[in-house]
């Protein structure tokens, strides 16, 4: 499949390896000043230096959760003081048996990935604020158990915390092992965040609806994410026990648990190096500033004011300077219909949508009422209609947004199930939507990518090792995004941020991200509203390409000229009802459409 | 290439704002001090009045010419309370600043932590924390304590309600923090060693705004004492007026928190804070005549007009001259600043006269204050600083 | 014993429930969960205390000044840490901008005010035992302030204009109310509302800082138990809360308490996330 969708070789962008390395300058840059600080520095440099890196592999796995997938997980000290009690709790045997340090802080991981669960886990059900409450909640019963807890946690005096074994038992030996072990969590989150599961959690953030109609399930995603995060909460927690020599509930502060938070967002949400300089600046902070310790909380506050006011983007957006120089104002779209059979290709097999007997009401309000449709595969059906008259409602209703009350929504044989939509992906379905839900901090090409999300086949851990078949994935659905693109005529602007294309443009991006899926079915909502003539005339060129490519096509518009320009069925709604069906020969010369609606 | 070059420059400057260099020590250099304060934040206020004790001593000495011509300097590091705020500030005054001795930190929670790391480097340490597991002479020979254990603490409190009030029933309340926990469980297992009924048992939020439901179960249990364990002078004040409100007149015992002046202006009604005591120190308690020992009555003469004591406790002050002077006598007698000479010195002193108590220490005790200084006080009976010893003291 | 857990729980239940009613009146207007409602509580205390006991402020004077200072950090709320956010309220940074300037209320009150807690005048003196002013203050006040409130909403111009916002923003707009003064007269009620929790509450709380981050947890629970905007939920959500806060406190002990009652918080959030009294979801597609 992969080979029948390769570009020309002369489309590969040349800049790619140069412009990977300038993206890791600074990562190893930063790797070289770790590398040298031993040389010409003291047990303090080593204790903060590794404080820093101990605070980072936390802060690598909850930037994920609140700065790929928009999580606002305030408490998330909880899951460090678990990994700190546990690594403690298991190397000095106060509840079996001692374990030997490093696997006690291999449990402490485990145990971390667990409660990440557990604190994550409301997430899936309630909104931002109130997830942002229980990880506070969270955070304060963990103290409270431990102080309760007391043949076990020691409860107010505390227990030691595991001590290493040689040569991680001097100050620069356990610097060695936490420097190494942050740049593992830093690889390790970098492979996630950009592989099909980084852009997924951006998608669920930004663009939710669209993420779902992708077939990305946020409950999968984030389940992943949670273990991976408080695995790493776990071990930093189990790392910081061995630094301290000793832990008591009072060093799990909720200053703590902001500077993690903080040190994400000004960073900048979606980027590594952003929060881990974040990281870095807030431990050394409070070193610099000795003189400021009465008022580091109003420190920390004032900055995350001045970062949400002020630059909202955090550090990356500083650092970022690629996206800064205008766009060209002439572009066009040009789409390359060409293209369009090796994107294609042959994958699915055509079927046919049915939809018998729909009802949908809300309330007291028939939105569809009765609706029975039939769309087959190589064409294009028009769903035209006055303002409420069910068009878009109709398309939620097959995307699974809605459930209607009666009825059956059929593709070939299979029923689909009402009010499911991440499945619909998976079976072929795609849609764009009135209003392009798109993620506007990621550019163009990861955008389409987000569209490919289904294709891959390497599973989250494979991913987080970066091993072959992630590789493989990766590659394939950048392929096929590029290609995509260059159908949709986009192609030229795959590295912009996608806030910066026109509205047009983004009605574009919203095809080729559908077009990722091969679909059998897509469903246009409004693609041409906002559109210019001649941007009109070729989305009506590509649309009719797409379903002559086998492809079913149900496209909702106001538009008359481009239904009648394009459409081989139309079915006109009038208040839920189907008002008229048949060729657009047909529908032009029904009297009530043409009384009604038409004007004419 | 930008990229790289911001991100150098900024490491470069964070690494220039921590590396201040020092010069290797000289015999004209001065004697340098650490002092872990916890001078902001929620438990501030026992810090507050140590510090004055040290200012008041280093500029005496520094007045007299210094240490064998050494000024003394004090490095304070505001830590908060906070144990990972304490351990930064321990390993920087270690190995960055290069501290000859260490008094502090000032409460248990951060000193648990940074004990075994001044430990690493043998730092002569002095400190005032109550929690028994911080001096240990094998694996801490460095640190020394000069204020009483919690088990000094907890033997006052028991003895003086065991022996003095002549209770059989009693009841313990601790709060919900770390040493309230751990306090009133200690408490209330040593009460059954002694062969005393612990009627009631509790731990108690401090936030909890009504106290009136555990104090009715305290005494429908039958307490003759209670005994209280907790730092938050809210709760405290709480509790007093419940016992003031079901006018149950039973007496008090316990943390010198008990006698802490915020409670005077959170007790609704004066006489509430009557039959409340609090531990105390014999240096620091005026006798039943109204007048204070000798020694340290001649030291309030010297602080008088120089340092406040109307808004702080004595024994801080007190605690806080003596570890100056600890440091500087024994720089002064051995000659050295090494750490081998300032530890060794104070293993060598039986009943060092201090301010606050005599001191004694060995190479096996360093548990430096006498049990029999522990005594209990009025509560409300604060003037200066220092307390009327309780009703049943000689 | 019964009497003085029912007596603490009510009262204690009653000032969640009005910092529940200040989440609800910032939310009505603006969208926005703010973490500022817990701080006004702690600042009416604090205020209270400030202008009573230490500058000697007659009652009525002293509760006036209070709630005029409240009202100003409801309004610094509104234009330093919502209005700024709210073009991009689907981005969340409202938690974020409220949640930092509380914290600077907080902080700046622990250094400027105390870290101890400090006395709260005795207001009337009426009353001893179960029956003591500390009680049933905060429940006559919570009485009248929903009272009042449901009166302004229904019977008075400004408060119906306060719920066309509240209901469709749009609508409101187009309709020619002034929506942005509006919003910020909404945030002065709610500091105002807030600043009477903390100054009713103040013999039982004490004007103790970290009050704030307190109420802040305690009283959002009842506007999640509640069901979001709902004030009448919030009402039999806070006294709910404050009773099995109390009882379990009495039956758990301190250390447990809180970890009862985080547990039951977190069942009934899962189990219904609009709340017992509350709406089903907005449509979102």
């Amino acid at each position: 499949m992969a080979s029948d969708r390769t570009l020309p070789a002369s489309r590969i962008r040349a800049a790619q390896p140069s412009h990977r390395l300038a993206s890791l300058a600074p990562f190893l840059a930063i790797l070289v000043f770790l590398a040298l600080l031993p040389l010409w520095g003291n047990d303090y440099r080593a204790l903060i230096g590794t404080r820093a890196a101990i605070y980072w592999i936390l802060v690598a796995g909850l930037n994920l959760i609140v700065g790929f997938a928009g999580q606002l997980a305030i408490g998330y000290v909880a899951l460090f003081a678990i990994g700190a009690y546990t690594a403690s709790i298991l190397a000095a045997g106060n509840l079996m048996t001692e374990i030997s340090p490093a696997l006690a802080l291999l449990a402490a991981a485990a145990v971390g990935a667990g409660f990440g669960l557990v604190v994550g886990l409301p997430a899936l059900r309630l909104r931002t604020f109130y997830f942002a409450m229980t990880t506070l909640g969270f955070a304060t019963i963990v103290t409270q158990i431990a102080l309760g807890w007391q043949s076990v946690t020691g409860g107010g005096i505390g227990l030691s915390g595991p001590s290493l074994p040689a040569p991680f038992d001097s100050a620069w030996g356990l610097y060695g092992l936490c420097v190494g072990l942050a740049v593992v969590a830093t690889i390790m989150s970098a492979n996630i965040a950009h592989s099909r599961f980084g852009r997924a959690l951006i998608a669920t953030r930004d663009a939710e609806v669209a993420a779902e109609a992708n077939g990305i399930s946020k409950p999968a995603v984030l389940v992943c994410v949670f273990l991976f995060a408080g695995a790493a909460a776990g071990l930093a927690g189990g790392l910081f026990a061995t630094l301290q020599t000793y832990i008591t509930p009072d060093a799990f502060t909720f200053d703590l648990s902001l500077l993690f938070f903080i040190s994400v967002l000004i960073g900048g949400r979606g980027s590594i190096l952003g929060p881990l300089l974040g990281t870095i600046l807030l431990t050394l902070l409070p070193e610099i500033a000795a003189p400021l310790a009465a008022w580091s909380t109003f420190v920390y506050a004032g900055l995350l004011l001045v970062i949400v006011l002020a630059m909202p983007g955090g550090i990356a957006a500083l650092l970022d300077r690629s996206n800064r120089q205008p766009l060209a104002a002439n572009r066009a779209i040009v789409p390359n219909i060409a293209s369009l059979g090796r994107l294609l290709g042959t994958a699915r097999s055509a079927q046919n949508l049915t939809l018998s007997d729909v009802v949908l009401s809300f309330g007291g309000l028939r939105a569809i009422d009765g609706l029975t449709l039939s769309v087959r595969p190589g064409e294009v059906h028009g769903l035209i209609g006055p303002n409420g008259s069910g068009k878009t409602t109709t398309l939620n209703v097959i995307s699974g947004y809605y459930r209607p009350q009666q009825g059956r929504i059929v593709l070939g044989d299979t029923d689909l199930p009402p009010g499911q939509p991440v499945g619909r992906a998976a079976l072929g379905i795609c849609r764009t939507f009135q209003t392009p839900r798109i993620i506007g901090a990621a550019s163009v090409l990861e955008n389409v990518m987000v569209g490919g999300t289904l294709s891959g086949r390497a599973s989250f851990v494979e991913a987080l090792l970066s091993l072959p078949r992630s590789h493989r994935d990766e590659a394939a659905i950048r392929q096929t995004a590029r290609l995509a693109l260059e159908v949709v005529g986009l192609g030229a602007l795959e590295d912009v941020r996608a806030d910066h294309l026109q509205h047009s443009e983004l009605r574009f991006l919203e095809i080729a991200r559908g077009l990722m899926l091969c679909p059998r079915l897509l469903l246009l909502d409004e693609p041409a509203a906002g559109l210019s003539a001649t941007e009109i005339l070729r989305l009506g060129t590509l649309i009719r390409a797409i379903s002559r490519a086998g492809v079913a096509v149900l496209l909702v518009e106001h538009h008359a000229d481009l239904i009648f320009e394009i459409c081989d069925q139309i079915t006109v709604l009038n208040l839920g009802r189907v008002l008229a069906h048949g060729t657009p020969a047909e529908i032009r010369v029904h009297k009530e459409v043409v009384s009604a609606y038409l004007g004419g | 290439m930008l990229l790289t070059r911001r991100s150098l420059a900024l490491a470069a400057a964070a690494t220039s704002a921590i590396s201040l260099a020092r010069p290797a020590h000289a015999a004209n250099e001065p004697l340098r001090i650490g002092w872990l304060a916890s001078l902001t934040g929620a438990s501030s206020a026992p810090a507050i009045g140590f510090n004055r004790g040290l200012i008041f001593a280093t500029d005496s000495i520094n007045a007299a010419g210094g240490v064998k011509g050494r000024k003394i300097e004090i490095i304070t590091r505001d830590t908060q309370g906070d144990p990972t705020k304490a351990v930064n500030a321990t390993q920087e005054l270690i190995s960055q600043l290069k501290v000859d001795a260490i008094w502090g930190p000032t409460n248990s929670g951060e000193s648990l932590a940074t004990t075994s790391i001044m430990a690493r480097s043998k730092m002569p340490n002095l400190h005032p924390c109550v929690v028994d597991s911080l001096i240990d002479v094998k694996k801490y020979p460095n640190a020394f304590r000069i204020a009483p254990s919690n088990s000094q603490w907890d033997d006052a409190v028991r003895g003086y309600a065991l022996k003095i009030l002549k209770a059989r029933k009693i009841a313990v309340i601790g709060d919900t923090t770390g040493y309230g926990v751990t306090a009133a469980k200690a408490s209330a297992e040593a009460f059954k060693k002694d062969g005393a009924e612990v009627v009631y048992l509790a731990n108690i939020d401090a936030t909890q705004p009504d106290m009136t439901p555990d104090m009715l179960r305290a005494r429908d249990a039958g307490a003759e004492v209670i005994v209280i364990w907790s730092v938050s002078t809210g709760m405290i004040a709480r509790l007093l007026n419940t016992r003031g409100t079901m006018a149950w007149n039973v007496p008090c015992v316990g943390h010198p928190s008990l006698s802490s002046g915020e409670i005077a202006s959170l007790v609704s009604n004066k006489s509430y804070w009557d039959n409340v005591y609090a531990v105390g120190y014999k240096s620091c308690s005026y006798d039943s005549a109204g007048k204070l020992p000798t020694r340290t009555e001649e030291f309030v003469k010297r602080l008088t007009g120089k340092v406040d004591l109307s808004d702080t406790l004595l024994w801080w002050v007190a605690a806080g001259f003596d570890a100056i002077n600890l440091v500087a006598k024994a720089v002064e007698t051995t000659g050295s600043s090494s750490n081998d000479a300032i530890i060794g010195y104070w293993n060598s002193l039986n009943r060092y006269p201090g301010n606050f108590g005599n001191y004694s220490f060995s190479v096996e005790q360093h548990n430096g204050y006498p049990t029999d200084e522990v005594v209990m006080s009025a509560a409300n009976s604060a003037k200066l600083g220092a307390f009327t010893l309780a009703p049943g003291y000689s | 014993m019964l009497s003085s857990i029912l007596a603490s729980g009510l009262a204690i239940g009653a000032i969640y429930a009005l910092i529940g009613i200040t989440y609800n009146t910032m939310f009505a207007t603006s969208r926005v969960m703010s973490f500022t409602a817990g701080q006004l509580g702690m600042l009416g205390g604090v205020l209270g205390s400030m202008f009573i006991l230490r500058l000697g402020f007659p009652l009525v004077a002293g509760l006036a000044a209070t709630l005029l200072c409240c009202a100003a950090v409801g309004v610094a709320t509104e234009f330093i840490a919502v209005r700024p956010v709210l073009k991009s309220l689907e981005q969340h940074l409202y938690v974020l901008s409220t949640l930092a300037f509380a914290l600077l209320i907080q902080q700046v009150t622990a250094i400027e005010w105390s870290t101890e807690p400090q006395p709260f005048p005795r207001l009337f003196g009426i009353g001893s035992g179960i029956w003591d002013e500390k009680y049933w203050l905060p429940v006559v006040t919570c009485a009248a302030t929903i009272g009042a409130l449901e009166y302004l909403y229904r019977r008075t111009l400004i408060g119906r204009a306060f719920r066309a916002v509240a209901e469709d923003n749009f609508a409101a707009r187009a309709l020619g109310l002034p929506e942005r003064n509006l919003r910020v007269a909404s945030y002065a009620l709610a500091a105002v509302v807030g600043g009477l929790a903390g100054f009713s509450g103040g013999e039982l709380m004490l004007a103790f800082f970290a009050n704030g981050s307190q109420l802040n947890f305690y009283g959002f629970i009842p506007v999640a138990l509640g069901g979001l905007g709902n004030n009448r939920g919030a009402l039999i959500g806070g006294l709910a809360l404050g009773l099995f806060q109390q009882a379990a406190n009495f039956m758990v002990g301190g250390i447990f308490a809180s970890v009862a009652v985080f547990v039951l918080f977190i069942i009934v959030l899962l189990a219904a996330p609009q709340g017992l009294f509350g709406s089903t979801v907005a449509r979102r597609v």
